[in-house]
């Protein structure tokens, strides 16, 4: 499946910087990935600490987004890549991005977490959202293993998932307004539900993104705002 | 001479004698000559091109059978095959039932090499990290295993104590993943399930932060009675002793449930501490303040501030570590002694040292000085007024900031406890982090 060569090119010092650079990408990933865990156990246990601990946690997200985009702009400037490289590069630019947004909605939970965690809880304890959260949780991880191992196949997977994820938002809210109808006393309280659930539904929009920009590296095609047939058409195609 | 050889020249000889007898009866003897050899010749080179043949093809196994020096060749061949295949085998047979093994054993392995690719895998390892047969292999661990604690170890290459983290690939599952180096720059990667011992270990800080909890209640009851009972003018006589020791007793029960507590939440939350600037000049100076207070211990308290550093880190938690180093100086310094706090950079990173003019603590003692309620010498601390748990709660603060202590003693002379900051956790000023 690789058209990538990732590891064989002439200049063994270029390689190592593009392995580099990816590694670098996916250990901001699994960070993002741990904001967004610490962020659900936030909620669902009512532990304001950790979800003041997220905020302080998130610049080093940022570090990650700004180290990684020099880097690339470096790699640009001096090795001007090609091709697979080239796309490379893109797709890092991008991704980094991407996680970085994830990384400020999981602070979003965080900080409505710990405003939550200091009122009355209600008896399902979250446990609806904690449900979204984890099938958020689980696409961000398979987009970044699909990134990882360069697999287009699992990121069409992926990104389908996301109107899942969507499916489950609108039950969400549906389900919010009427506790809202019931007992308007709970509008702040389920509206900070909202709030967190919608942050959880942009980190599904994130990780498909990322998907896309997977494919992109992989087959070379810009597949964005072209729906799941042209996706699965161009990854299915060529096999 | 073996046979080979034996027909060999015998042959040679014949067509020799052919050649000559050829040449006597019929002359030109030298084209005769000419004629055996060019046979000769022509023989060998056949079974040449023979030999070369099968070396060729490789997949056959039976060599040519020929006559002569070639027979012995031949055969000669077919052994050093039969052989080598013989080794083959039992070395694929060695490796197959190693792996076999390696597959059915419970824990994760994954062979790395020096760049941290996939070399190999067994199935606990695919069931607990996730890694994928086949298409995981090349791979970098550290892309497909993004755990930041997993990729810290990574990076800080310190595996003598495994790290704990959930499973990347079954939920509800914790694993130790340790790292051992073998061979010429190759690694195994060993995954435990833990998840038992982590629910045990969960169980008992659970247990120990809740039988606290439920322990200072009926404290905080019985302290309110002694008060009013101290109060009480007509218990001064008799009762007046009793009632303070109980006072002065109940105190030290209340200090050591509070050191528990202080404990199980340095342990229950996350590994690190959170990065929020905290002043540690101004720090410094109270806890110098809070000690002259205390009454006991020397007067001679002195804070020496090398350069202004931050750290990054939790406030309430330095605060409580520093101040029981302090505290434990002036406990164990005789009046006439002194104290010091040194706060000043450090090659990379930053050192405060509080060094007193005590007791000190002699060798054998040092290494366990961070045990909960391990006492040097039993009756000599509890009249002190130390609960056991200050140490363990420096070990732990420090722990969470990824810092180091460290104990220099020498008995009768006094005592350093350092602590050593990293680069990551020291800031020059008040920078909004």
């Amino acid at each position: 499946m690789d058209k990538l060569n990732l590891t064989h090119h002439i200049s063994q010092k270029f390689n190592e910087e593009l392995e580099d650079v990816r590694n670098r990408v996916l250990a901001m990933g699994g960070l993002v990935e741990q904001q967004i865990v610490d962020a659900l156990r936030a909620l669902t246990e009512g532990d304001s600490e950790l979800g003041r601990a997220i905020e302080q946690h998130d610049f080093k997200v940022n570090q990650f987004e700004v180290s990684i985009d020099e880097e690339c702009s470096r790699i640009l400037a001096r090795r001007q890549p090609a091709a697979s490289d080239l796309r490379l590069i893109l797709a890092i630019i991008k991704t980094i991005t991407d996680l970085e947004r994830i990384g400020d909605e999981a602070e979003k939970i965080g900080r409505f977490a710990a405003r939550l965690a200091e009122q009355e809880r209600p008896n399902t304890n979250y446990r609806e959202i904690e449900h979204l959260g984890n099938h958020v949780r689980t696409m961000l991880h398979d987009a970044l293993d699909a990134f990882a191992r360069l697999d287009a196949e699992a990121a069409v997977r992926v990104a389908k998932e996301d109107e899942r994820v969507d499916g489950e938002y609108d039950a969400l809210s549906r389900q919010s307004i009427t506790f809202m109808m019931e007992d308007p006393r709970t509008i702040r309280r389920v509206l900070d539900v909202m709030w967190s659930a919608r942050a959880l539904e942009r980190i599904g929009d994130h990780a498909k993104n990322i998907c896309e920009y997977v494919i992109y590296l992989v087959r070379g095609k810009d597949v964005r705002h072209s729906g799941f047939e042209a996706m699965e058409r161009e990854v299915l195609e060529r096999n | 001479m073996n046979p080979g050889w034996r027909q060999e020249v015998l042959t040679f000889l014949f067509l020799l004698l052919l050649a000559i007898i050829g040449g006597l009866v019929f002359r030109h003897t030298f084209a005769w000559l000419f004629l055996s050899a060019g046979v000769y010749l022509t023989w060998h080179v056949i079974n040449l091109y023979r030999l070369d043949r099968w070396l060729r093809r490789g997949r056959q196994f039976a060599t040519p059978s020929s006559l002569g020096v070639w027979g012995e060749i031949f055969n000669h061949f077919y052994r050093l095959r039969r052989r080598d295949r013989e080794r083959k085998r039992r070395i694929a047979y060695l490796l197959r039932e190693f792996r076999n093994s390696t597959s059915a054993m419970p824990d994760g392995v994954v062979v790395l090499d020096a760049l941290w690719e996939i070399i190999w895998f067994n199935d606990a390892a695919s069931r607990l990290l996730g890694l994928r047969p086949g298409q995981d292999l090349g791979r970098r661990i550290g892309n497909l295993i993004r755990h930041p604690d997993f990729v810290g170890y990574l990076r800080h290459a310190n595996f003598e104590e495994p790290l704990d983290i959930p499973a990347p690939a079954a939920p509800g599952v914790r694993i130790a993943l340790r790292v051992v180096p073998y061979g010429s720059d190759q690694r195994l990667l060993l995954a435990r399930d833990v998840t038992r011992l982590y629910r045990l270990e969960e169980m008992r800080r659970d247990f120990v932060a809740n039988a606290s909890h439920e322990l200072r209640s009926p404290l905080t009851v019985v302290s309110g009675y002694l008060d009013a009972m101290r109060a009480d003018a007509r218990l001064e006589g008799d009762w007046g002793a009793p009632l303070a020791e109980m006072e002065h007793q109940m105190q030290r029960m209340s200090d050591i449930i509070k050191d528990l507590l202080e404990l199980s939440r340095l342990e229950t939350e996350a590994r690190e501490a959170p990065f929020a600037p905290v002043d540690v000049p101004s720090l410094l100076q109270r806890i110098q303040r809070e000690a002259l207070a205390l009454g006991y211990g020397p007067r001679d308290v002195a804070v020496e501030i090398g350069e202004p550093l931050w750290i990054l880190g939790s406030d309430a938690e330095l605060y409580s570590a520093f101040s029981n180093l302090v505290f434990n100086a002036m406990r164990y310094t005789p009046d006439s002694g002194g104290v010091r706090i040194r706060w000043q950079a450090d090659g990379d990173g930053a050192l405060l040292s509080v060094s007193d003019t005590g007791v000190g603590i002699a060798p054998e003692h040092i290494p366990r000085l961070t045990e909960r309620f391990y006492r040097v010498d039993r009756s000599r601390s509890r009249d002190s007024g130390g609960t056991g748990l200050g140490l363990a709660i420096v070990k732990h603060v420090l722990q969470r900031h990824a810092a180091e202590l460290n104990v220099e003693s020498e008995p009768g002379k006094g005592s350093v406890f350092s602590c050593r900051f990293p680069l990551d956790r020291v800031t020059r000023e008040a920078r909004i982090a």
